[in-house]
């Protein structure tokens, strides 16, 4: 099974795990166990439509999922997700 | 509630007003106890936003992802995020918020004429519409 890494902020939604072990052949198949298991995750990495939100990142080991094939990527029992944001920001407004 | 301890905030200070008149950003380490934070490291990140940076910041999600290792590795709590505003108010302005993550605590650092000002902490939304200000203190507030 593959390690999934959970942010600080989530933890309170995956019963206070730091890191959790779920199967899945592919990264999408990965994040729906993950939230299957820890429903209330859900909402806080995907949209209404059920899409992930523009603001969180998964990636492989090291590498960005946008750049392997996004939610298809293929995953083994040897590798790590990591779920990380997207921040920007400034005073400027517009 | 969120302190910040006396090394990292005079590290953010140091930063802020090293790059002022642009603007900084970093990640906050430290531990969560309930609706208790404490920071105890601050991480100076680059700030990579493409074009003037004297009003804009944007972070390298590699560098999040190094920011949450170092976390673990230390065995903290990745609190949040910290920037500059140079020559205005921190407020959570329409740009941090359109730009933000609900998961973390943001820390907004006044730099007027170089010199540090003031700072508030903000919690945004996940749906990015409001922020939320956070009771923050620091040695010296």
């Amino acid at each position: 099974m593959a390690r999934i890494l959970i942010p600080t902020p989530l933890r309170q939604f995956a019963e206070k795990n730091d890191n959790v072990e779920v199967a899945g052949a592919t990264v999408g198949e990965v994040l729906t166990a993950l939230t299957t298991r820890f429903p209330d995750l859900k909402k806080n990495l995907y949209n209404d439509e059920g899409k992930l939100r523009s603001f969180v990142n998964v990636y492989l080991n090291d590498e960005d999922i946008r750049y392997t094939g996004k939610e298809a990527t293929a995953v083994t029992d040897a590798d790590t997700l990591s779920i990380v944001p997207s921040i920007a920001g400034g005073a400027h407004v517009g | 509630m969120m302190h910040i301890e006396r090394g990292p905030w005079r590290e953010m200070v140091n930063h802020a007003q090293a790059v002022y008149p642009n603007e900084c950003c970093g990640a906050m380490l430290g531990r969560i106890d309930g609706d208790n934070k404490t920071v105890s490291v601050a991480m100076v990140l680059d700030n990579v936003s493409q074009g003037s940076q004297a009003a804009r910041y944007e972070l390298r999600p590699e560098d999040l992802l190094k920011a949450d290792r170092e976390a673990r590795a230390r065995g903290l709590d990745m609190i949040g995020i910290y920037h500059s505003h140079p020559d205005c108010d921190a407020y959570f302005s329409e740009t941090d918020l359109k730009n933000s993550c609900p998961w973390y605590s943001f820390v907004v650092m006044s730099v007027q004429k170089g010199t540090f000002n003031h700072a508030n902490s903000w919690l945004p939304n996940a749906e990015q519409t409001h922020a939320e200000k956070e009771e923050l203190t620091w040695p010296e507030s």
